[in-house]
């Protein structure tokens, strides 16, 4: 049950910190922060569509490592 | 022991002002500019003819807000009505339309004051103003009320006098011009951008629960704090285009503070500058307490998370909805980004004052008995009307506002889903969005290390760490897929 508990807890938080980084890159791209649509090799008109890609997976990625974060403190309770 | 309520503490002078303030934004003067170089010397009755448009609407606000009375604006109208999704929906795009209108008018304040003081650091003041609002928000509606009023009579005093300067100065001038010198479609792109000039009379249904006799002060609030709204607008961008060409307006930064320069000498510009610092702060405060009422209202029906109904035991107040509110409006004005905020305020009210119409034509129908201490005249011809323009004025907002408005749709559709479709569903949906997640970049990760996919101006160093990094994210998606899907059903 504490292997469980661990490995929910550190998939979790990564999760959440991959979902969060993802929604940040998103935007340093969209606003060609340190030059990151150069090195992409993307076009303007492109870059509104990876936009909003990134952003969805980010927003997805951080509620799914949430829920198994609350997981985690319900298997406390429960023990 | 008693559940601590919103107490009615609003009379029908803070209603109106409430009214009045939340619609005179230092933002809304600040793009009167661009709007007149839309529309030229045709803003005047573009203004005056919005007026009026936004007031049908009002109408259906006011019917709606005595017969149902619940905090929470077209929100719990459309939740009457409609029920469902569609309430949800509604709530997510007033919440989401007071945080940019809030963020709004705080950026048109640290502007305002930059115009003063051009050294000032405009996002940090503007974040600033956020924040203060929402403590006065947290301490107490009373104390919103009260400041709220005090703040409106001030710009409307500074408005007057910046009419009464302007006209006089106008006086002295002989200005002929065309009417209509440019297209159609130009009065009408220009209608749809100041469509947030009018946005104020809402803010007194959403605090329906604040008010004291709402059957009376309502309607009285909404419909006076309209044509006085009708009546300082066209009368100060009346004034503006009759002192300065629109043309000529559409440079400024701060047009109307530029007028009065022009018609007043110094002392009129920052006089103006000041009445547009304060009415920035009084559409703030507004914005802050209808947006946090609308959570409020959301969390208290289920949408959204009970604890954003919880009530102060000592203030009365939504504390945790205000917390929210104020957060995610202090980090969307942290980006500075005016002309994209304006029209998303615009899009998400135009949606708002559809389903306003649209409620109140179903209530109508299907509620037939419902006691309304105020009815819609000329009933259904109003509300349609009101629908009608809405509807068409969408057609002339820009084209990425939409795509906006349709990927904010696809959020609220997730967010929705999450509270309302049972919990194990939900892991087990997100458990495969993770899979394929983490399918998808071990496959990007593939390509890169095949050099299927080449990465211009990237050292092939920096390459393998992409590589490395997008292995990485696929195990952990993995892995968090199978575990959501693993999880317990209890």
């Amino acid at each position: 049950m504490e292997t469980r508990k661990t490995l929910l807890k550190i998939v979790g938080l990564m999760q959440t910190v991959i979902g969060g980084l993802s929604i940040v890159f998103a935007f340093l791209a969209f606003y060609n922060i340190f030059s990151i649509q150069t090195m992409l090799g993307t076009t303007v008109v492109d870059i509104g569509f990876y936009l909003w890609v990134f952003v969805i997976a980010g927003i997805l990625s951080t509620i799914s490592g949430l829920f198994l974060i609350y997981e985690q403190s319900r298997v406390g309770n429960h023990d | 022991m008693t559940k601590p309520q919103l107490k009615r503490e609003l009379g029908l002078l803070r209603a109106t002002m409430l009214g009045v303030g939340g619609a005179i934004s230092a933002g809304g003067f600040a793009t009167i500019g661009y709007a007149a170089g839309l529309a030229g010397y045709a803003i005047v009755p573009v203004v005056l003819v919005i007026g009026f448009i936004s007031l049908l609407t009002m109408l259906s606000y006011a019917e709606l807000g005595t017969a149902l009375p619940l905090a929470g604006g077209e929100y719990t109208f459309s939740k009457v009505a409609f029920g469902g999704f569609v309430s949800f929906l509604t709530g997510w795009f007033e919440w989401l339309s007071n945080m940019f209108y809030a963020a709004l008018s705080a950026m048109g304040f640290a502007y305002a004051i930059a115009y003063l003081y051009p050294q000032v650091n405009i996002p940090f003041i503007a974040v600033l103003v956020v924040i203060i609002f929402a403590f006065v928000n947290l301490k107490g509606v009373k104390e919103t009320g009260t400041a709220e009023a005090v703040i409106t009579i001030i710009v409307l005093v500074i408005l007057g006098v910046f009419v009464l300067g302007g006209w006089s100065y106008a006086q002295g001038t002989q200005v002929s011009h065309p009417p209509f010198p440019v297209g159609i479609i130009g009065i009408f792109t220009a209608a749809s951008f100041l469509f947030d000039l009018y946005l104020g009379g809402e803010a007194v249904a959403a605090s329906q629960a604040e008010i004291k006799n709402p059957g009376r002060n309502i309607p009285r609030a909404i419909v006076i704090s309209g044509i006085l709204l009708i009546a300082l607008y066209t009368s100060v961008i009346a004034i503006a285009v009759g002192v300065v060409p629109p043309a000529v307006l559409m440079e400024q930064t701060s047009p109307i503070a530029f007028v009065a320069e022009q018609a007043m000498g110094p002392v009129g510009g920052i006089l103006v500058t000041i009445g547009l610092a304060i009415a920035g702060l009084a559409a703030t405060n507004e914005a802050i307490m209808a947006q946090s009422r609308v959570l409020y209202a959301m969390g208290r029906d289920g949408y959204l998370p009970k604890m954003l109904c919880k009530i102060h035991r000592h203030f009365s107040t939504p504390y945790i909805a205000v917390v929210v509110c104020a957060v995610f409006t202090a980090l969307f004005t942290a980006t500075g980004l005016v002309n994209f905020v304006v029209y998303a305020v615009n899009l998400g009210f135009i949606i708002g004052f559809s389903i306003v119409n649209l409620s109140l034509i179903k209530l109508r129908k299907t509620a037939p008995h419902l006691d309304r201490p105020f009815k819609v005249p000329l009933y259904p011809f109003m509300p349609l009307a009101g629908l009608a323009t809405c509807a068409f004025l969408v057609f002339f907002i820009e084209p990425s506002v939409i795509i906006l408005g349709l990927e904010l749709s696809i959020v609220a559709v997730l967010v929705y889903y999450i509270r309302m479709v049972g919990y194990h569903r939900i892991r087990i949906a997100l458990g495969g969005v993770s899979l394929g997640l983490g399918v998808f970049a071990a496959f990007a990760a593939y390509l890169l290390g095949t050099n299927s996919i080449v990465l211009p101006d990237v050292a092939p160093s920096v390459s393998t760490l992409i590589f490395g990094f997008l292995i990485f994210i696929s195990i952990v998606e993995v892995l968090g897929g199978l575990l959501n899907i693993m999880a317990s059903d209890k």
